[in-house]
């Protein structure tokens, strides 16, 4: 049996790719790909390669898993749906053995907590298959043989999370003037601030940023989605209780204080990534 | 909807007299996780990201006053159409957001509001 990790094994595949095909744009020929998967009906694993190396598995032409080494994996306590009592016991059994299913069909939910487990599997994958199709990605060889590392989760058909990965990234270029995943944050002491309410979350986000530190690193340390952690960390610049260092008080100051910082242009909107990311070509857009 | 096999969790709203849309929206990230509506109802995406944007500038406002309140609903009205967001739970994580769509004309807002409210409180494990 091999003693080499799947993460290394991932690398070592997705070197092997031609260099010269990393350039502008490549996130569309490898959206082009897995349309291709898709199409295809295809089970198996696409190493990608890039800023960080990961890969994404498909089963029957839908994305069940993804990873990448720069966003948090599900968390170890999450073993995917088949040990919720979500997929019929013949489909579990089938995915435990790694054999492909004939139809994977899910159960009906019927309770809240199942609902934020798939949401818990499910999140990660989205989150890694927006870091995964960015510029500097290139794929490798489809692999047929492998399979997904979690039991089984929801599939996703490759139309659906992309449109989701395309709109994330219409958010994180409204987020761009002002932070980034690798921008480093740190808690607005200048700032007076006699009371303010925060949820668990942000306050989880705040006792941690100390005197500076990324919300890449932030998600990686909680296990949480860095696009999640992203739009908390917006907020809490929204609220003035973090900063930017170069230009404190990015949002808050602006708003409340002259000189105090400069106005963004506009304010992160949900509505206004949609109203982009659906206006364009999705097919066509830039990466 | 990123989670198609969720959908029939919102059957029970499609009761409401005047239904014309519900989603399931994680608030943390604007995913829309489940829909369920009429045919050429309102766009589910856009909604669902304008109700996660309508949740997201009154949270900040929490944040700033600082009343130790927490958002129950928000309700709006349009000129056909009430739209209604409510948690589903409260210190629910990630958050998850309901947004029901209906017709002002064909829906009873207090019975809307109490059969919303009744749904969440049902949607528990």
């Amino acid at each position: 049996m091999s003693q080499v990790t799947r993460r290394t094994r991932v690398r070592r595949l997705a070197d092997s790719v031609w260099p010269g095909r990393a350039v502008d744009g490549y996130a569309n020929l490898i959206a082009a790909r897995l349309r291709k998967l898709a199409a295809a009906e295809s089970t198996g694993m696409l190493p990608v390669s890039g800023r960080g190396d990961g890969a994404i598995f498909f089963r029957r032409g839908q994305v069940v898993y993804a990873e990448s080494s720069r966003t948090p994996s599900p968390d170890k306590r999450t073993v995917g749906l088949a040990a919720l009592g979500l997929v019929p016991e013949d489909d579990a059994r089938e995915a435990a053995v790694g054999a492909p299913t004939a139809g994977a069909q899910l159960l009906p939910l019927p309770s809240l907590r199942q609902l934020t487990s798939m949401l818990a599997l499910t999140e990660p994958t989205i989150d890694a298959i927006t870091e995964l199709l960015s510029n500097e990605s290139r794929y490798a060889k489809f692999r047929q043989s492998d399979l997904p590392p979690v039991a089984q989760m929801g599939p996703i058909p490759v139309e659906m999370a992309l449109a989701e990965v395309e709109r994330r990234r219409q958010v994180l270029r409204q987020l761009a003037p002002i932070v980034a995943a690798d921008t480093p944050v740190v808690r607005d002491a200048a700032r007076e601030s006699p009371s303010f309410q925060v949820s668990a979350p942000q306050w989880a986000l705040l006792i941690r940023v100390g005197d500076g530190t990324t919300p890449r690193a932030l998600a990686m340390s909680l296990g949480q989605s860095v696009f999640g952690t992203m739009i908390e960390i917006y907020r809490l610049l929204a609220l003035g209780l973090l900063a930017v260092p170069g230009h404190l008080s990015a949002l808050g100051g602006g708003l409340d204080g002259p000189g105090g910082g400069r106005r963004p242009g506009a304010v992160m909107s949900f509505m206004r990534a949609v109203a982009n990311a659906g206006g364009g070509d999705e097919r066509g857009s830039d990466a | 909807m990123i989670l198609p096999e969720a959908d029939e969790l919102l059957a029970p709203v499609m009761a409401i007299d005047g239904f014309r849309l519900g989603c399931l929206i994680d608030g943390s990230t604007g995913m829309v996780l489940a829909s369920l509506g009429s045919q050429n109802g309102p766009a589910s995406p856009t909604a669902a990201a304008g109700a996660a944007d309508v949740i997201n500038v009154l949270n900040l406002l929490n944040g700033r006053l600082a009343t130790g309140e927490h958002l129950e609903d928000v309700m709006v009205t349009f000129s056909d159409s009430f739209f209604m967001v409510r948690p589903v739970r409260r210190d629910q994580r990630p958050p998850i957001l309901l947004l029901v769509i209906m017709d002002r004309q064909r829906t009873n807002l207090a019975m809307a509001h109490r059969s919303i409210r009744d749904f969440c409180a049902s949607f528990t494990s």
